[in-house]
């Protein structure tokens, strides 16, 4: 594993470079460089881990002092980081996601979230990355159910660039925080996006039929992917990346309806309760009497083995398949007056 | 200043506890009256607290990890000034205060919210850790059930404070032999508490738990590692009207509550 300062650039002050010069480091790996480079400047900084740390952890490396393996006790981990937490430190929390959102969700709830403890779950295996090791090691729901906590903030980068960037706002942010991870995408986005902001969703390429929300490694890089396709196909779409979860950017979402005539979600979550609950809510709440296209993990556990892709695909998470179903659902005002009328 | 004695202090936070049995809602009131020796020896003696700054950076911690007797803490924190007695008894569990029925944080004093089970030696095992991450001497004590220990992340935070030689916490299982849906040893054993404890890594001992000298000297002594006192005691302890076996809950009717002060020696108005 390459050290956070062995390569010429700093990840800090020159984070696109620093990533170009290690081009296969998963996301789950930048954070945990981004985390020891950060922890470099922030005394306060801890890392816990429940036996997943892997070997040759940077941060561990680079902080042994800060560092604490405190074995398979993921329920007690998060307790203790909220009690870690209440005496000054910024404590960052890590495992796997069906372990730290849902085996000890109510450490979440009553630890990090009742209590606002400055504490960041940190998780990776979010959704189906963890793929030949079975719904076991999927987390599905994790958004849902963290996103109905009142005081979490809900956050997934969608590449490295992004990552880094998350981990130092969330760092700089005080209170209970959910930072969720794939586990093998080497996601690097090549597009260019304003700055990054907790809260503040950002378009990535602006378009007048069809409005793209997507969330994560997955959904933002198939946003992207779907729009491409689709812009062959004579369709425009938007592309908003809301890498914030919660607080949910109302705003964002209010904009891409009036620029467009479908909404989309793309997430690696199932369909039920992540972003396309939330972006259903709010068109809902809003009267927007819209419809909303959810790409996501269907409402079922898939028991067969596979790799990340192909589980995906049997979700219909896959980029052609999308562009057919957003072809059937796009709405054709102008073809509609053409057509007769029906009723004679 | 005239040193109250820790007998008259046990004897006023009961005083307190029944009065709070007497309001609308009632109280967790056995659980309550088997600690208060527990908080009496704690807060009046051991801890280094100061009640009118309870987030003093130098303080020891007291989570009370049994949170449902919300009611026998909040009355041994009145006693010893962190809150005021007469408006704890006027508005416990009254609308919008601050004194629910479990544990609330909003409290001065209290650490943590708690009374969902299982949840105070992380909380109490992160603080100690933290504490000797800063290098500071601030030590943790948990007041936990012996119904709670059945709890599992209970054991998973033991263990970590044991792996970790955490001396600057101290666990106080309050040995009641009851929970809600009657004795602990008929439901789920706690038999081989101490010896349990031991196994775990914990230097512990086992101690009357209404004896606040005993208390006191177990408390005193130097810790090498993490320590668990398994206190002995009963559930609603001393008030003779409940002969020591006070119910789990109860909500007391103004002639109830006037038996049970006249059983502590006092006459109300």
């Amino acid at each position: 594993m390459t050290s956070s300062t062995s390569s010429g650039a700093d990840l800090l002050t020159a984070p696109s470079d620093w990533l170009a010069e290690q081009p296969g480091l998963s996301n789950r790996l930048v954070f945990r460089h981004a985390l020891a480079r950060l922890a470099d400047q922030d005394e306060r900084v801890v890392l816990l881990e429940a036996d997943l740390a892997g070997g040759g952890d940077p941060y561990a490396a680079r902080h042994p002092e800060r560092f604490l393996n405190l074995g398979i006790c993921e329920a007690a981990m998060l307790d203790i980081a909220s009690g870690m937490a209440a005496t000054g430190h910024v404590v960052f929390a890590h495992t796997f996601a069906p372990f730290g959102a849902m085996r000890a969700c109510e450490q979440v709830r009553l630890g990090l979230a009742y209590a606002r403890a400055n504490v960041k779950l940190v998780c990776d295996y979010g959704g189906l990355s963890g793929a030949f090791f079975g719904p076991t090691h999927h987390a599905i729901e994790d958004l849902a159910i963290l996103r109905a906590m009142p005081n979490m903030t809900v956050v997934s980068p969608a590449d490295g660039l992004e990552t880094i960037q998350a981990t130092r706002a969330v760092l700089e942010m005080e209170g209970p925080v959910y930072l969720r991870l794939g586990r093998n995408r080497v996601t690097r986005l090549d597009v260019a996006r304003p700055a990054f902001a907790l809260g503040r969703a950002m378009c990535l390429r602006e378009g007048s039929d069809v409005g793209i929300i997507a969330h994560g490694e997955v959904g933002v890089s198939m946003a992207l992917d779907v729009a491409a396709r689709l812009e062959t196909q004579g369709i425009s779409a938007r592309v908003v990346n809301l890498h914030t979860l919660k607080p949910f950017d109302e705003e964002a979402l209010l904009e891409t309806a009036e620029r467009t005539r479908l909404l989309v979600t793309v997430e690696e979550h199932s369909i039920l309760g992540g972003l396309g609950g939330a972006v259903c809510e709010s068109v809902a709440s809003h009267g927007l009497g819209r419809r909303v296209v959810r790409a996501g993990i269907q409402d079922r556990y898939d028991s067969a083995a596979g790799t990340h892709e192909s589980l995906l695909q049997r979700h219909g998470l896959e980029a052609g398949a999308l562009v057919e179903t957003i072809l059937g659902a796009l709405p054709r005002p102008r073809l509609a007056a053409l057509a007769p009328s029906r009723r004679g | 200043m005239v040193q109250v004695p820790l007998e008259e202090r046990a004897r006023r936070i009961r005083r307190t506890i029944l009065r709070l049995a007497a309001t609308p809602v009632g109280c967790h009131l056995g659980g309550s009256l088997s600690m208060v020796e527990l908080l009496v020896v704690l807060l009046g003696r051991v801890m280094n607290v100061r009640p009118q700054e309870p987030r003093w950076e130098e303080r020891d911690s007291l989570i009370l990890s049994k949170g449902h007797a919300a009611a026998g803490l909040y009355a041994a924190l009145a006693e010893f000034g962190f809150i005021d007695t007469e408006e704890l008894v006027q508005r416990y569990n009254a609308e919008g205060s601050p004194y629910t029925g479990h544990v609330s944080a909003a409290v001065p004093g209290v650490e943590f919210p708690t009374g969902s089970l299982g949840h105070g030696l992380g909380l109490g095992v992160g603080m100690a850790l933290g504490h000797r991450l800063r290098q500071r001497a601030n030590r943790v004590f948990v007041v936990c059930g012996d119904g709670e220990m059945g709890e599992g992340s209970n054991w998973e935070a033991l263990q970590i404070a044991a792996q970790h030689e955490l001396s600057g916490l101290t666990v106080l299982v309050d040995r009641n032999g009851g929970q809600n849906d009657g004795p602990t040893e008929s439901i789920l054993s706690q038999g081989a508490l101490v010896q349990r404890l031991s196994a775990f890594g914990l230097g512990t001992v086992e101690v009357d738990g209404h004896d606040m000298e005993a208390l006191a000297r177990v408390l005193e002594a130097p810790a090498e590692g993490p320590r668990a006192i398994v206190a002995n005691t009963k559930k609603g302890a001393g008030v003779p009207m409940l002969r020591g076996k006070g119910p789990h809950y109860a909500t007391f009717n103004p002639e109830q509550l006037k038996r049970a002060l006249a059983s502590l020696g006092e006459v109300t108005p």
